[in-house]
């Protein structure tokens, strides 16, 4: 009797408990799910809020900058005397500098390093090919300060002695090391292009008599270009923001090299400028400011070739996926 | 028996808080790299004698030494040049009252790489050179090898002595490189055959040669007596004369000492005392 | 012919891609090699006695009585430097030599005042020592031999004189006639070349073997040891031996180095054999051991790096490494979730894939000016912190660099994950938290860990971001997160061109620089097989 009792007891209950959910319960549910999802959201979100800042906060110190002093002078003029009397902030001889040695860098590394991707991807097997990949990888690993190291230490004494250079630290210097800093990047994208191609662009050109060069010269390249273009681009970022190895080995004398393709004189660099400049300026003076302003560049310029990267990353994943 | 409990406890909050205050003495010293080394050595020195004592030295420029001394940011601004105008107001206005210590002199010497014949140049001669209007050796009576100049950055407090000596308002030549420090100047002339650069008078060693300015030897003597026409004092920046006694007291004072001089001199300046 | 060319431009293209091949791992060697190689003379090298003075009196390390008993030998040969030097200084210092005579008359006057004696015998006594006082200063100044003979036999006329016996003033004789002794074989001419030459000399020997224990301890730590290693003292033995000057050969050319034998300057004198007496016993003076100096690792430094190790260095690029992960390491990882786990074609998804790519590309110095306008001059003092640059606002600068490397290392982690072990978990009934928690992560735990070895590697390796937001180059260890602190990165900056000292100690400024390549590749070549094994493992399932 006890016992049906509670049997009785326990059944209504299971009985009881329907299906559908009461309207707290999926309420409930419901905000819990939302709620964990907009956490979620929200912490991931933190990202675009940290690029956002740093947009607001180097254009918040650099905007005044420009509204005291002008924008003509600032990229016109090539007189960059900021702790002057009457200072001068004509920023452009800098301005080129970071493109001149940026420019060197990837008329360096680009060859070799579309060769390199070509070797890994084309013509290797894939045991050597494991063997040679962490070797890009230390390449990157090497922190850009030990670079910089070795940029003063052992190449610009090198340069000076075995070539007779007036100066070791200039351009050329400068322009070695950041090639070797961006080999890894566009390196790594190249390969991972032309990897993508399909066999069956290359069967069709293997089976009409070519050979492994015209293959790959004519006919993956070429279909990869989108992609090696992205990976020439992300190079070139790389080589435009790198600090510490401009600022140690490119010299860092304010001039625009004459004649333009004599690497072995100095330049300054936008980042070298920072980064030198930063660390005995008084905070909130127009040279603190114009400090900033170069930051502004620099962002604006690593943003538009991110931009024009990712627009190239984007047509080189659909011409693959095409096929 | 109350009443020896109560002494104890009287006696433990007496060494508790004294120990406190002994945590409690800081001293946050800001401002020239030039400067940097003396304070970095007195800190050495005073680590033995008041090992309780928290020293810190932040070498930052002279500019930020007098910003951080108006914002009471620092105890002690060390600067390579005395306060500006509008530093010297800004103070006052904050209720801050800037006295200098002149700690030690320090003399701009010319440097050339040891291979460089030429021995002596004017003010006039210096003023050419970093305004880009001579551009070799051969004009100044050496051998035909173009000339690299070297100066410090613009911020630093000795670019500002050299800017105010030699230039005399007029702008250094776009060809001129620039570097971050007094070391990097001694290595890039050290290793550079037609190099010329300026560095402060204790890092004129035997791997650079030092140029007589106006016919007048950088040494101690010409330095401290205000003969070498490149020689510029350095100092201590403090809120008030600080009070007798104060750590920062003894900071302020200790180039006074012979130890302090010592060291001065062991950091290659010219300590002050010794005319 | 023309298959033969196409054959040809085949092989020579493929020899070229081979050659980048070559050449890229020829760099790496390149810049490795020196770096690793002189680096590792920072801990393993020849220690001489000095090092093994310096590291007991400044890190309390060694065995007291063994350093006790080298000493005692090495000062053994050491004497006979030291007291060379004395000697000869002594002679040619005409003024220290004066002034010793006056104080001696000085003396024996107060002296003829305490004996109480008739009134014209005082006054001949005293004018007498007045005039070999005259004497003996005439011979210590003079550079002609005759002149200094004739003044000093003149002196030692008296010598015998009762009256002078046992008094203050027989000293003065014996001054004579050391004096007289000495210079028989000095160039008196030569006494200001000498004095010059002789400062010289001391100050390498000072630099070579440490200072002279009858002089006074150095006030700086750098000044207190010789030579620590042994290819130092060697380099300076050489700086000894050889005097090298700058000469004019050619008029219109550069000067060329000269070396000659420093010895030649002192040619004749007593301190000539003592240069090959220096060259020929160094070793028993500085008593060089094979020393394993692994402490480098552990020991801070005295100012410009001058003595010791990169301790503090290590300590505040772990610190820094910690405080940066604690943010990166939740936020990369809830953020790579979203992404993997939520529909690639959300229009948010797309901004924050952008957000995380436009991170990844913005130059780090300019994350050293966001993190000084925004975290050191406005974030922390919005909470009351200090307005100064310290190692929280470092980690926040360097978290926000880092990021978007933790989050697609992680996310690649996550997708790679296999899709049926999700399936799995849904259809037992988990929910989707639950099967993420519990299936997913632990399944992608490796990639995860990949990535944030790679995050930390890169903490550790950027410097321009903490230029301005916490890196100091020499300091106290750091007491909390509101303290500057010293790390390798920067360190290996400003020991390569912001420290004059660090340059004289070539072996610690690579030190320096490869304990951080050290570090950089453990942490890489750990990811490096970590992510092997992991394709290992997903090509076997």
């Amino acid at each position: 009797m006890e016992y049906n009792k509670a049997q009785m007891n326990t059944e209504p209950k299971t009985d009881n408990r329907s299906l559908a959910l009461t309207a707290l319960e999926d309420f409930k549910g419901f905000a819990f799910y939302h709620l964990g999802r907009f956490s979620l959201f929200a912490v991931s979100f933190s990202t675009v809020l940290i690029v956002l800042l740093i947009f607001f906060f180097v254009i918040q110190q650099g905007l005044p900058f420009f509204k005291n002093f002008g924008i003509t002078e600032f990229f016109t003029s090539k007189q960059w005397y900021p702790e002057a009397g009457e200072p001068k902030f004509g920023a452009l001889s800098i301005i080129v500098g970071s493109l001149y040695v940026t420019i060197a860098a990837l008329i360096l590394s680009v060859p070799m390093a579309i060769l390199t991707a070509v070797f890994l991807s084309e013509i290797v097997s894939h045991k050597i090919r494991n063997l040679v990949k962490p070797v890009i990888e230390l390449l990157a690993a090497i922190p850009s300060v030990a670079y910089g190291f070795f940029a003063v230490l052992v190449l610009a004494p090198f340069l000076q002695t075995e070539f007779g250079l007036s100066t070791g630290t200039n351009a050329l210097n400068a322009s070695i090391i950041l090639a070797i800093m961006a080999l890894p990047t566009i390196i790594s994208v190249a390969e991972d292009s032309i990897t993508a191609i399909g066999r069956d662009l290359r069967e069709a050109s293997y089976g009409l008599g070519a050979t492994r060069f015209e293959t790959i010269f004519f006919v993956v390249i070429p279909a990869a270009h989108s992609g090696i273009i992205a990976a020439i681009v992300l190079g070139m970022m790389r080589a435009i923001g790198e600090t510490m190895v401009v600022w140690m080995a490119s010299g860092n004398a304010n001039q625009i090299p004459s004649p333009w393709w004599d690497l072995t004189q100095s330049v300054r660099t936008m980042t070298a400028t920072i980064a030198g400049d930063m660390g005995e300026t008084s905070k909130g003076s127009p040279h603190y400011q114009s400090l900033f302003a170069i930051g502004i560049i620099l962002l604006a310029m690593t943003f538009l070739l991110n931009i024009v990267s990712e627009y190239f990353l984007a047509s080189a994943g659909k011409n693959s996926r095409k096929k | 028996m109350k009443k020896n409990l109560f002494t104890m406890v009287l006696v433990l909050t007496a060494v508790w808080v004294c120990n406190l205050s002994a945590a409690e003495k800081t001293l946050q010293i800001e401002g020239s790299t030039t400067v940097g080394p003396i304070a970095d050595a007195f800190t050495e020195a005073f680590s033995q004698a008041y090992p309780d004592v928290k020293i810190t030295v932040t070498k930052n420029g002279s500019g930020n030494g007098a910003a951080a001394l108006v914002d009471s940011r620092c105890d002690i601004a060390m600067m390579s040049r005395f306060m500006k105008l509008d530093e010297f107001t800004a103070s006052v206005d904050k209720g801050i009252m800037p006295v200098a210590h002149a700690i030690a002199m320090d003399g701009i010497c010319i440097i050339v790489h040891p291979s460089n014949p030429v021995t002596e140049l004017s003010l006039a001669q210096l003023h050419d050179i970093f305004t880009g209007a001579v551009k070799n050796w051969k004009e100044l009576g050496g051998p035909d090898m173009p000339i690299v100049a070297i100066s410090r950055d613009t911020s630093s407090g000795t670019y500002e002595t050299f800017d105010h000596f030699v230039m005399r308002k007029d702008k250094m030549d776009a060809s001129i490189e620039y570097v971050s420090s007094n070391p990097q100047v001694h290595s890039r002339v050290k290793t550079t055959a037609g190099a010329i650069g300026y560095v402060g008078v204790g890092f004129l060693d035997a791997e650079v040669k030092g140029l007589k300015v106006n016919g007048i030897m950088p040494s101690k003597q010409t330095v401290a007596g205000g003969t070498y026409p490149l020689s510029r004092p350095l100092f201590l920046f403090t809120n008030g004369y600080p009070a007798l006694g104060t750590i920062s007291h003894k900071f302020c004072t200790f180039y006074l000492t012979e130890k302090g001089q010592e060291i001065i001199e062991a950091k290659g300046f010219v300590p002050v005392t010794k005319y | 012919m023309r298959f033969i060319i196409r054959h040809i431009t085949d092989k020579i293209f493929t020899a070229l891609t081979v050659l980048s091949v070559v050449v890229l791992v020829a760099i790496l060697a390149v810049i490795l090699t020196p770096i690793l190689w002189k680096g590792f003379s920072a801990v393993v090298f020849t220690g001489t006695i000095e090092f093994r003075k310096m590291q007991l009196d400044l890190f309390n390390r060694g065995d007291i009585d063994e350093l006790n008993k080298e000493n005692a030998r090495s000062q053994l040969y050491r004497k006979k430097i030291y007291d060379t030097i004395d000697r000869f200084k002594q002679n040619i210092d005409a003024e220290t030599l004066c002034d010793k005579a006056a104080q001696i008359c000085r003396t024996f006057g107060k002296e003829l005042q305490r004996k109480n004696m008739p009134g014209a015998e005082y006054q001949q006594l005293r004018s007498l020592s007045r005039e070999i006082r005259d004497k003996l200063q005439i011979a210590f100044n003079s550079s002609n031999k005759k002149i200094v003979d004739e003044n000093i036999k003149d002196v030692l006329k008296y010598k015998t004189d009762i009256r002078f016996k046992d008094t203050s003033a027989a000293e003065l004789f014996a001054i004579a006639e050391n004096f007289a002794a000495d210079i028989k074989n000095i160039d008196l001419a030569k006494r200001q070349e000498y004095a010059y030459a002789l400062k010289e000399f001391e100050n390498i020997t000072v630099k070579l073997l440490g200072y002279n224990p009858s002089t006074p301890v150095p006030a700086l730590k750098m000044n207190r040891y010789g030579a620590t290693r042994l290819n130092i003292a060697k380099k300076i033995l050489n700086q000894l031996l050889l005097l090298e000057k700058w000469e004019q050969t050619s008029p219109g050319k550069p000067m060329v180095k000269i070396s000659t034998p420093r010895a030649r300057l002192f040619a004749g004198t007593e301190i000539e054999p003592l240069f090959d007496y220096i060259r020929d016993n160094i070793d028993e003076m500085l008593i060089p051991k094979r020393t394993f100096y692994w402490q480098y690792l552990i020991d801070s430094s005295t100012p410009g790096h001058y003595f010791g190790g990169v301790g503090p260095e290590i300590l505040g690029t772990l610190l820094l490494t910690l405080a940066s992960m604690v943010f990166i390491f939740p936020i990369g990882i809830i953020s790579a979730a979203y992404l993997a786990e939520c529909p690639s074609d959300n229009f948010i998804i797309k901004i924050i894939r952008m957000a995380i790519n436009t991170l990844a590309g913005v130059p780090s110095i300019v994350f050293g000016l966001f993190g000084l306008a925004f975290f050191v001059l406005y974030l922390v003092p919005l909470f009351g912190g200090p307005s100064k640059p310290c190692i929280l606002t470092a980690a926040l600068t360097l978290a926000a660099l880092t990021l978007p490397v933790m989050i697609r290392a992680s996310e690649e982690a996550i997708r790679s994950v296999p899709q049926s072990y999700k399936e799995a978990s849904l259809g037992l009934g988990a929910g989707k938290l639950r099967t993420f928690i519990c299936v997913i992560l632990p399944a992608a735990l490796p990639g995860i860990l990949t990535g944030i070895i790679l995050s930390i590697s890169r903490v550790a390796g950027e410097t321009a971001p903490i230029l301005f937001t916490g890196a100091i180059a020499f300091g106290p260890m750091p007491k909390n997160a509101f303290d500057p602190t010293c790390t390798l990165s920067y360190g290996s900056y400003d020991i390569a061109v912001g420290d004059r000292l660090a340059s004289l100690v070539p072996h610690n400024q690579y030190g320096m620089v490869a304990t951080l390549i050290t570090l950089v590749f453990c942490l890489n070549i750990a990811a490096i097989i970590m992510r092997a094994k992991i394709s290992r493992k997903l090509k076997g399932q």
